[in-house]
């Protein structure tokens, strides 16, 4: 290290610094002496200054004080005559003077050099531990994958961390010194004066920008300035952290889009009902109506014309009677089957076992004078709307019963089938007349039958009616059955 | 009939001329159509009641009952409804609603507008002669009119 560098020119202990400095003067005289010998006066004097040198660069001022004392005494007790004694002559004062002198000199600037060393070595550790701080914080920069760079006020790129190299593609040594703003091609959200403006009140600011990366595609990035001021509070550098939302932003487009399309579907759909309400009304209303007069005319005629009519006529007067009222009925089953469409489904939780009962009221008329041995098992909740389940349960039940007439001994069974863990399954089962799988596809369709209405009279609707309620309730209709083995109707729905 | 001396008078409001035919002659059937006014749209049924247009010089007083179908020519039914039950001079008249439509949206609509029944006219015949003989019976002769409708 550099401070072990500095230390090392001067002794570290002072018993070695001071010894450095007697060991000096000591070696300086004999030399002197030897010179003195060969004619060589006043040799010894720039050989004690030399002495006094070397302690005061390699001691210090200390040392150097010492040397100079100790120079002196020598060359009074050596070289200044008398010599052996401490006393001297006039005529070496000038000698004393100019080592004493010289050597306070280098004492002096030995000192001077000193301080100037020692704060040198402050002033290069401070700098150290500085360098050291800032390297360890540029480098956690780089750990982050968050895009960090950062910018002086005129947008100049002063670090650019390894995020921002991942997300826009340029290294350090190709964005550092250019402009953000060129270099990503910003475009901002509103004005840039405007965000500056800001920027520079609050010293904050947030908000999206689109750059564009080295290889050319567009990001779309969550951006935080902050800004960074000197100690006069002016700003000088900004800190600018950017996260890629492109991928987030692309879904929010395709929702928004998606949501545009849905709200124009649904607007359709909504007319398109509306459409079919005007039908419906238009059904019910003016169909109706003729339908009605027919009836209302042929039973005015039945009436007065009974007496003239033969037996064969009156015959026709009843199935022109009989046409009007199927009609009528089919009307009414269209009617409620469409109703169903557009009904909202109220839902609530209630037994089904309840409900059985109260359809079972309900088809009692249908059941009279049959032998039906009823089989009902242990039903779950539901949950779904009560009137429109019973108008399932109603069908289902009625059609068990219709479709057994030929039985002597019928059995109708109702119950729970085993389902898996989200849906319930409810069945009813009957030994009638059954069906062929052949055609199980067609059951559950408008106006689909089976059966001549001679055999089994229905309009057709009742199955489809239950297969939209059960539709409306997110479950599943299905049926199982064989020629004169009877049938099974199963229906599921979702756990209350 | 003994109650024919104090029979109400009946306001059909009714478009299609078949349905009047029928209800005439189910109302006749029970003696009940002495006195029936037939208007064939809503206009004529208002034009009635306010004495106007070609009943200005109609003898005074309400019907009974006023009869009324939904689906009317210029003026529709549920319109007829709301100013009849906005008029202080009408709004006691008795309105019976007479239709084909068993949309409950109409339901709600005219009992929201104040209407004392609401009649589906079946399809079978011998039903609707029987509505049309209660609704007569009980509208024009059962029911105590309120004061200001005309009796014979």
């Amino acid at each position: 290290m550099a401070q072990s560098k500095l230390q090392l020119r001067i002794a570290q202990s002072s018993v070695l610094r001071y010894g450095l400095a007697v060991a000096s003067v000591t070696i300086a005289i004999p030399i002197g002496l030897f010179l003195e010998h060969h004619e060589f006066h006043r040799g010894a004097i720039p050989l004690f200054l030399l002495a006094v040198a070397l302690s005061a660069w390699y001691g210090g001022a200390g040392p150097a004080m010492l040397a100079t004392v100790l120079s002196t005494l020598s060359f009074d007790y050596y070289f200044a005559p008398p010599v052996h004694n401490l006393n001297f002559t006039l005529a070496d004062v000038p000698a004393f003077f100019f080592l004493l002198t010289f050597g306070a000199l280098i004492t002096g600037f030995s000192a001077v050099r000193r301080r100037v060393e020692a704060e040198l070595l402050q002033a290069r550790n401070r700098l150290e531990i500085e360098v050291a701080k800032r390297t360890q914080q540029a480098s956690l920069l780089n750990l982050t994958h968050d895009t960090i760079f950062v910018r002086d006020m005129s947008d100049n790129i002063l670090y650019w961390n390894r995020g921002a190299e991942e997300l826009y593609g340029w290294t350090p040594e190709q964005a550092i010194g250019k402009s953000s703003h060129e270099l990503l091609r910003t475009v901002f959200p509103s004005p840039l004066d405007d965000i500056e403006t800001e920027f520079l009140r609050t010293g904050r600011w947030e908000g999206e920008l689109k750059h564009m990366k080295a290889d050319g595609t567009e990001v779309v990035v969550s951006s935080r300035w902050s800004l960074r001021r000197d100690e006069q509070e002016q700003p000088i550098a900004v800190l600018e952290t950017n996260n890629d939302i492109t991928v987030r932003k692309r879904r929010e487009q395709e929702i928004q889009n998606l949501n545009r399309e849905l709200a124009k579907r649904s607007m359709e759909l909504e007319a398109i009902n509306k459409e079919l309400e005007a039908f419906a009304y238009s059904v019910s209303h003016d169909l109706r109506a003729p339908l009605r007069h027919m009836a209302g005319y042929t039973e005015l005629l039945q009436k007065k014309a009974s007496s003239a009519l033969d037996e064969k006529s009156k015959h026709y007067v009843l199935m022109m009677l009989d046409s009007a009222k199927r009609m009528g009925n089919l009307i009414d089953d269209l009617l409620a089957f469409s109703r169903i469409g557009r009904a909202e489904t109220q839902k609530t939780l209630f037994s089904l076992t309840q409900l059985v009962r109260e359809a079972l009221t309900e088809v009692r008329e249908d059941a009279e004078g049959r032998n039906i041995a009823w089989k009902i098992g242990a039903l779950p909740d539901f949950y779904g709307d009560r009137s429109m389940l019973r108008l399932v349960l109603v069908n289902l039940i009625s059609n068990a019963i219709k479709f057994t007439r030929t039985r002597t001994q019928a059995e109708i069974e109702i119950g729970c089938a085993n389902g898996n863990s989200a849906d319930l399954v409810v069945f009813v089962r009957d030994n009638g007349v059954g069906f062929d799988m052949k055609y199980v596809n067609k059951l559950f369709g408008v106006f689909q039958r089976l059966h001549d209405s001679g055999a089994f009279e229905g309009t057709g609707i009742g199955l489809a009616t239950v297969q939209r309620i059960i539709h409306r309730h997110e479950g599943k209709v299905w049926a199982e059955g064989a020629i004169d083995s009877g049938a099974t109707f199963y229906f599921s729905a979702p756990k209350p | 009939m003994e109650t024919v001396n104090k029979l109400g008078r009946i306001l059909l409001v009714e478009d299609d001329p078949k349905d009047v035919e029928l209800t005439l002659t189910a109302l006749e059937e029970y003696n009940l159509a002495n006195e029936v006014i037939v208007a064939r749209d809503g206009e004529e049924a208002l034009e009635y009641l306010y004495s106007r247009g070609k009943f200005m010089t109609r003898s005074s007083g309400n019907p009974s009952v006023m009869l009324l179908d939904l689906k009317l020519p210029k003026v529709d039914g549920l319109e007829v409804l709301k100013q009849i039950k906005s008029e202080e001079k009408l709004r006691m008249i008795p309105v019976v609603v007479l239709t084909s439509s068993k949309e409950e949206k109409d339901m709600v609509a005219s009992y929201r507008l104040g209407v004392n029944a609401y009649v589906v006219k079946p399809v079978d015949f011998h039903e609707f002669v029987n509505a049309i003989k209660e609704l007569g019976i009980f509208w024009a002769v059962i029911n105590e009119p309120p004061p200001g409708s005309v009796r014979k």
